[in-house]
């Protein structure tokens, strides 16, 4: 196995192949692979389905690295090192164990695209300057467990997707409406009652957008909407009657609706042992 | 039109006052002439100049001699007073004659400052006599430009007095003694100037022929606004109308013109005579070719078509969004849709493991994602029926 992986580093060192495919290996430490790191001309590095616990600093040197998956292993810890990565665009995370992200880690400079699905994330664990990265266009936060989500949201004036599907989430922060070039968003299996009325600014009912948002414990009215159709709630929520009710609805400040259990089976849940 | 006064003269050498009215047609040029033909009036003869003597006038010496009393007027210049001190003469005192009125010579002297005229030079006005400054400072007009003293033709217009080449048209600056202005605005004009901003301010042009207002439509030639009924056709010889064409420095009726095989733009349906741009099927006046979205000119840069509109790089996108998921530039070639998302080709590929997918291959959806069937094989099982579950919610909606 081992001489397997050096000789792909060895191939890609002579012939400077820029993209490695490491997936489904069985690695458990990247220095299992020797030289990876050594390997500065790469731009796509692919490592999903391994049994990584940990991201070493010196990942960092991999200074051309443009894509970078670590879909599914088990890591818990992320180096700060990560966010200095001058070219990085793409990076998946989903499917680990992360509940905190490292300091610093919203200072990447040219990060497009960014997975952190099927986590342990929630509204704490975003370090202080997460919403720096407002090179964004696409965020996925979906199986995780926030309950709300920052305001600074509008920070982000590029990002097209945003993905909460099966989080907590009890509420939407009404400056998601800032987002003007938004034509995703999942919202689906949250704890959500009702929508800003500032959602209303954005288009999301065209063919070129997705608006997922079943499985939330809709107020009545918003319920009867979504029964005619996507459009029939954009419609009613940009309607004077409904800001109406929702400025009554956010004052009377009501008990968010219960946690639902479906999630409580995650895998990233579980002690690692029992995983096994 | 004009009437010379002439006031007076004397002594040999005069001051003639001609005065100087004009009037134009719709403007008023009041010109007096306040001359000084000096030159002129010392070839004079005494006699001459005398009986032209007027009492009321300007007069002027340009030297005066002492009267030496002859023998046989001894008796009657004993009587003699001056004209200013009335006082007499002793015999050996020298007297001035001037025009009959004899002074003494220490009498003979500007009634302003009370020095002798400087070379003999005198003006007369009401009969007090001045030197050539203090009457210039009493009575000569002073220019409304230069604010200098005006001998000789006064242009009296606009509440002020001018010399004739100080009084000039307020915008082109052309000399208006001679041609008459118009007041427009409180300001002195020429009547070309005053046309035009008469015509700017009723939103018209003034035409560059004739240079009266164009009521009509202008046709335009060279840049420059004229009545149309002033050009034939270059062709046909027709009396042209606004619509005529001007092409190569020539004008044409429309039929003709359009006969000339010109380019038409597609945008404004006028010839192009400069650079053409050629797409879509049509022609374009270079700064005509533009975005359907934004309406900027493209100016030679890419541009993109769909349902035979063009549109920018910015716009198209948009618009269309045929940008790819994956690496955010425009799809070049073909696009690979699924998902409500595009993909270049190369760019399709799972996002669990980033091998590259085809829409042969089965793939399954993930968060509007594709994942590749061997993913999701390994995909935590509570995951799949959760997800398998959803998809089953969504379904009944």
């Amino acid at each position: 196995m081992m001489s397997k992986l050096k000789r792909i580093v060895d191939e890609s060192r002579e012939h400077k192949t820029k993209e490695i495919d490491l997936s489904d290996r069985g690695i458990q430490n990247i220095n299992e692979v020797p030289g990876l790191m050594m390997l500065e001309h790469l731009t796509h590095l692919t490592m999903s389905h391994n049994k990584l616990a940990a991201v070493p600093p010196s990942i960092g040197e991999l200074v051309n690295l443009q894509l970078l998956n670590l879909f599914n292993n088990i890591i818990e810890e992320l180096p700060t090192s990560l966010s200095g990565m001058q070219k990085l665009k793409i990076l998946n995370l989903g499917m680990n164990r992360l509940s905190h992200l490292p300091r610093g880690f919203g200072s990447f400079p040219s990060l497009e695209m960014l997975d952190l699905s099927y986590n342990n994330l929630s509204e704490q664990s975003l370090p202080a300057n997460f919403f720096f990265v407002n090179t964004i266009r696409t965020l996925y936060l979906s199986d995780n467990d926030f309950e709300t989500f920052p305001s600074d949201i509008s920070k982000l004036k590029e990002l097209q997707v945003l993905s909460f599907r099966d989080n907590d989430l009890i509420s939407l922060p009404k400056e998601i409406g800032e987002l003007r070039k938004l034509k995703e968003l999942h919202i689906q299996g949250n704890r959500l009652t009702v929508l800003p009325p500032e959602l209303g600014n954005i288009e999301l009912t065209g063919t070129k957008s997705v608006f997922k948002a079943d499985r939330n414990p809709w107020v009545h009215p918003i319920q009867e909407q979504f029964a005619l159709g996507k459009t029939h709630v954009f419609d009613y929520i940009r309607s004077d009657t409904y800001k109406y009710l929702y400025g009554r609805h956010v004052n009377a400040d009501p008990t968010p609706p219960p946690k639902s259990t479906d999630k409580a089976k995650k895998i990233c849940k579980k002690p690692l042992h029992s995983k096994k | 039109m004009c009437a010379a006064l002439v006031n007076g003269a004397s002594n040999g050498d005069g001051v003639v006052l001609p005065i100087c009215k004009a009037k134009e047609s719709g403007a008023a040029v009041t010109s007096e002439t306040y001359e000084y033909e000096q030159a002129q009036a010392k070839q004079r003869k005494q006699s001459e100049s005398e009986e032209k003597q007027d009492a009321g006038g300007l007069r002027h010496v340009d030297s005066f001699k002492p009267l030496i009393p002859s023998v046989s007027m001894t008796s009657q210049l004993a009587q003699a007073v001056c004209v200013r001190c009335r006082g007499g003469f002793t015999p050996v005192e020298q007297m001035v004659n001037s025009n009959g009125e004899i002074y003494h010579e220490n009498c003979f002297v500007c009634a302003q400052c009370f020095q002798k005229f400087p070379e003999g030079l005198f003006y007369e006005f009401e009969g007090v006599k001045y030197c050539e400054h203090d009457f210039h400072m009493l009575f000569a007009p002073c220019c409304g430009k230069c604010e200098e003293f005006i001998v000789g033709r006064v242009i009296k217009a606009m509440n002020n007095s001018w010399h004739p080449e100080c009084f000039t048209c307020q915008i082109c600056s052309a000399a208006l003694a001679d041609v008459g202005f118009v007041k427009n605005a409180g300001r002195s004009l020429c009547r070309p100037c005053h046309n035009r901003e008469k015509a700017l301010g009723l939103g018209k042009y003034v035409c560059n022929k004739c240079h009266t207002i164009i009521e009509e439509e202008p046709l335009r030639f060279k840049g420059d606004p004229y009545h149309p009924f002033h050009f034939n056709c270059d062709n046909c010889g027709k009396e042209l109308t606004s619509d005529a064409r001007e092409l190569r420095g020539e004008l044409f009726c429309l039929p003709c013109h359009d006969k000339q095989g010109i380019p038409i733009c597609g945008a404004c349906r006028r010839p192009i005579e400069e650079r053409v741009v050629s797409a879509m099927g049509k022609h374009w006046h270079v700064e005509h070719f533009v975005c359907a979205q934004c309406e900027k000119p493209f100016l030679g840069q890419k541009h993109y078509e769909r349902n035979g509109h063009a549109y920018c790089e910015m716009h198209y996108n948009q618009l269309f969004g045929d940008v790819c998921y994956h690496c955010n530039e425009v799809i070049d070639g073909d696009v690979v849709s699924a998902l409500n998302k595009s993909w270049c080709v190369r760019h399709f590929q799972c996002t669990c493991c980033n091998t590259k997918l085809t829409l042969k291959n089965k793939f399954v959806e993930y968060d509007m994602k594709p994942v590749c069937r061997k993913c999701y094989e390994k995909f935590p099982l509570e995951l799949k029926k959760r997800l398998k579950k959803a998809a089953e919610s969504e379904r009944r909606q």
